[in-house]
């Protein structure tokens, strides 16, 4: 299991080179000139004179691998420069936007695995009930309603109809359950139908039956059938984990949330490059870390994974 | 059994989701339903950023909250602010200013001589970012005559200094004791002003609050705070409008409200919808150094091929009016006697076929083989203009040519203003106290689109010299005469299709008072504004 381990987290030091690799390449391949942009950002006209002046203070006049290397020597510290915008750090910008986010995403977990857990276990016991169908019924919908779509709803009916929530904003924990809410609610659709189906495939396994002629109660077999259902969504959770912190870029412009997403979407818009780089770096390292994670629960759960890997 | 069965999984599932929802409080909008309200919330796209007065990165609306200038622009014209009076020199060059003797920071700090040429020397230190601004290229020097007079001296006689020192930037006051290294370039340690407005509180990308200034100098404001909410999803603004959160929204070509929202809003009466006077000029650029528009014919047809009145009433209902020059007579010095070319096709299509494009059985013209086809280039962020170019794109059928619509990021749709490869783009001048000075001072600079379109004519270098002349014109009747020639030469050129002229809009709440308009856009003045039931 050790060597599991150790095996796996070297083979991510060439992924996580291989992404900022390409996400510098991608964004050198731009048409438009960083240093140019730098200047119109801030309203300087780019004149030859200037833009010539902020490439050399960006130090875009070394050749690209030059440019490449030193840039990765500093993110490895976690100095990703300085924001074209407002010349503060990049990492301080990050790491103040980041709190924001977590707790975007950890109330929107909280919601995913209370409600599709309880929606799942219930679809699972009643099925083909009609509370299983309406239930099914509301999946379908929320998996496939955009997220910018759901929020405005919500936004609408909540906050503005009923006056529960305030509509946008951070301030206090009522205004979290709005985003939040938007941000799971495709995730809830998701786990519920994974618990549903997973219960009922088990439901049929010869295990059920025998605790069933040992005599146990009904919910304790349920118990049993819930703890062999989960493994897929474990790993499933695994990935939503960072797919979440990322996904709430839409959500956050929304829900005017001061979150990374937000900070991320700016920086799109102003080209504001340092940003844009940083935050593909950090959702990268989120996402292979989350993997790894996710593979070394799974492995020591199953032997054979750890053999055939 | 199963009506049973339903009832459970109701009841469970309501009670995750009232688990989750526990302990959420109503948070209440922003002051006390019974009481008058002293703070109002405004809400903006944008934070407030960096409000260093001598740089560019912040809101000129918040800008102008906290700093002041020696003189301010109003539709009557340039009056005194931080100095009392002034005298200009009979050469032009020398600017006297008397500083008011009340004035302090909001520190406790004296606004002097001192803290003026300190400032004045901060910008010139920083010559590169304000280069686009021809006054910053025209001061020598300031020099202290006694504790409140200071002299502001010119390289040249350079006439619109008074309306340029008035601008929201950058030649605003900020404390001495905000400096770094006696410098604002690399940033300030405090934003600390001489204006009605405190900036007490900044949550970056959430909110700023400013207090009252209570030791303010002049008549101080009437609210005790505004708050500023960062609020950048449009849809989200409307419905914290409708829920009572907010107060106000303010802004001009569509970037705070869109058309369609206030029509909407203005169509419902259940909030105050007004707008400024013209202030800005909607136009289309026509690219003279290009193939198809670089004949002078072509440029003077597509003047009449576009339905003006379709656009201003059709697709900005009717919020903005009809433009016939490209800057608008109420801006000084543009009141000049230019022919008016309206929609007319018959005269377009004789136009085009004079200058050899004949109509095809496709109905699209042809000369030497080659359709007749152009392209406008829009930012894709703005449906205001997209709904223009397909218009347009109609109406261009009619008499003929092909438009083609090219929707772009901003940044390229900006890269293409600046290398000139475009047929057609928008354009929008800077409005008043800019026009026409300062915008017409940038017809000069290559990386605006203006010059690029402009480039092609035949008579571009004199265009130029001139513009840089009529800065420097201390004549006012000289100078009108100069500004005629400019113009008549531009409209003549027809480098510009003047479309519509823009005005800034307001929408807020009907107990809001005092709601009205500075001179710039880019301008909000709170100080005026208080609440009545």
């Amino acid at each position: 299991m050790r060597n599991y381990i150790i095996r796996r987290i070297l083979f991510i030091i060439p992924i996580l080179i291989g992404i900022t690799f390409i996400s510098f390449l991608l964004i050198n391949l731009n048409t438009s000139d960083p240093a140019e942009v730098a200047l119109r950002v801030n309203e300087i006209t780019p004149t030859d004179e200037a833009v010539a002046a902020m490439r050399e203070e960006l130090g875009l006049d070394k050749p690209f691998f030059e440019r490449y290397i030193i840039w990765l020597g500093n993110s490895l510290r976690f100095d990703f420069g300085n924001s074209y915008i407002n010349n503060k750090s990049v990492s301080d910008e990050m790491l103040s936007a980041l709190p924001a986010t977590l707790y975007l995403a950890a109330i929107a977990l909280i919601m995913i695995l209370g409600i599709s857990i309880v929606a799942g276990i219930l679809c699972a016991i009643f099925e083909d009930s009609i509370g299983d169908k309406i239930i099914r019924g509301i999946i379908f919908v929320g998996t496939a309603m955009p997220n910018f779509w759901v929020g405005l709803l919500l936004m609408w009916l909540f906050a503005v109809k009923l006056d529960l929530f305030p509509t946008s904003g951070m301030s206090g924990f009522s205004s979290v359950i709005l985003p939040a809410a938007t941000l799971s609610l495709s995730y809830i659709s998701i786990y519920t139908r994974l618990i549903r189906n997973n219960m009922i495939q088990n439901k049929n396994e010869n295990y059920v039956l025998y605790t069933r002629i040992r005599g146990l109660k009904n919910w304790a077999v349920t118990k049993h059938i819930f703890r062999n259902s989960i493994q897929s969504s474990i790993t499933a959770l695994g990935m939503s984990i960072p797919k979440l912190i990322a996904g709430t870029v839409i959500v956050e412009n929304i829900f005017a949330w001061p979150g990374i997403g937000r900070l991320c979407v700016s920086a799109i818009f102003n080209r504001d490059y340092p940003i844009i780089q940083a935050y593909i770096v950090m959702m990268a390292l989120l996402f292979v870390v989350c993997n790894l994670i996710v593979d070394i629960i799974s492995a020591s759960l199953d032997p054979r994974i750890r053999r055939t890997t | 059994m199963k009506c049973n069965k339903i009832v459970v999984m109701i009841l469970v599932l309501a009670l995750s989701f009232s688990m989750v929802g526990c302990n959420t409080a109503t948070t209440q909008a922003s002051g006390d339903i019974g009481e008058e309200k002293t703070q109002l919330v405004y809400a903006s796209t944008k934070d407030i950023r960096d409000i260093n007065p001598h740089t560019y990165s912040g809101e000129m609306a918040a800008q102008n909250m906290v700093f002041e200038s020696l003189v301010i622009n109003t539709d009557e014209g340039v009056k005194p602010w931080l100095a009392e009076n002034w005298e200009i020199s009979e050469d032009g060059k020398t600017y006297t200013f008397k500083l008011r003797e009340d004035v302090k920071f909001t520190d406790g700090e004296v606004f002097n001589a001192a803290a003026a040429k300190m400032n004045i020397d901060a910008v010139m230190n920083n010559f590169e970012r304000h280069a686009w601004l021809e006054l910053v290229n025209q001061i020598d020097h300031v020099d202290i005559i006694d504790d409140f007079t200071i002299d502001l001296v010119l390289k040249n006689a350079y006439y619109p200094t008074l309306s340029e020192l008035a601008l929201t930037r950058p030649f605003r006051f900020i404390s001495p004791n905000s400096f770094i290294d006696g410098n604002t370039k690399e940033g300030v340690n405090g934003y600390i002003g001489t204006g009605p407005w405190v900036l007490s509180e900044h949550k970056e990308n959430q909110y700023a609050i400013f207090t009252a200034n209570e030791s303010y100098w002049g008549e101080k404001a009437k609210l005790n705070a505004v708050k500023w909410q960062v609020m950048p999803d449009h849809q989200t603004i409307l419905l914290a409008l409708e829920k009572g959160e907010i107060d106000l929204l303010f802004g001009a070509d569509g970037d705070m409200v869109d058309l369609d929202s206030f029509k909407a809003l203005e169509d419902r009466g259940k909030y105050v919808t007004v707008m400024s006077e013209p202030i800005a000029s909607r136009a289309i650029l026509l690219n003279s150094n290009k193939e198809i528009t670089g004949d002078i014919k072509v440029r003077e047809a597509l003047q009449y091929a576009i339905d003006k009145e379709g656009i201003a009433e059709g697709i900005l209902n009717g919020s903005e009016s009809v433009a016939d020059t490209v800057l608008s007579p109420t801006v000084a010095y543009c009141n000049v006697d230019l022919e008016k070319r309206s929609y007319d096709i018959d005269k377009a299509s004789k136009l085009l076929d004079a200058a050899g494009w004949t109509l095809g059985n496709d109905g699209y013209r042809y000369k030497d083989g080659a359709k007749m086809e152009i392209t406008i280039y829009y930012n894709s962020d703005n449906s205001q203009e997209r709904m223009i170019s397909e218009y347009m794109q109609d109406n261009l059928k009619n008499a003929g040519v092909n438009l083609k619509i090219v929707g772009e990021e901003k940044q390229a749709f900006l890269d293409r203003q600046k290398t000139g490869d475009f047929d057609l783009q928008y354009s929008l001048s800077w409005g008043i106290p800019y026009d026409p000075q300062s915008y017409v001072s940038s017809w000069r600079i290559p990386a605006h689109g203006d010059y690029q379109a402009q480039v092609g004519l035949e008579k571009k270098a004199w265009l130029d010299e001139m513009i840089g002349n009529v800065m420097i014109e201390t004549d006012e009747n000289t100078r009108q005469e100069m500004y005629n020639e400019i113009l008549t030469y531009i409209h003549d050129a027809s480098v510009y299709i003047p479309l519509t002229y823009s005005r800034t809009k307001a929408v807020y709440e009907p107990s809001l008072r005092g709601v009205g308009f500075n001179t710039s856009q880019y301008e909000i003045p709170f100080e005026n504004m208080y609440f009545q039931q």
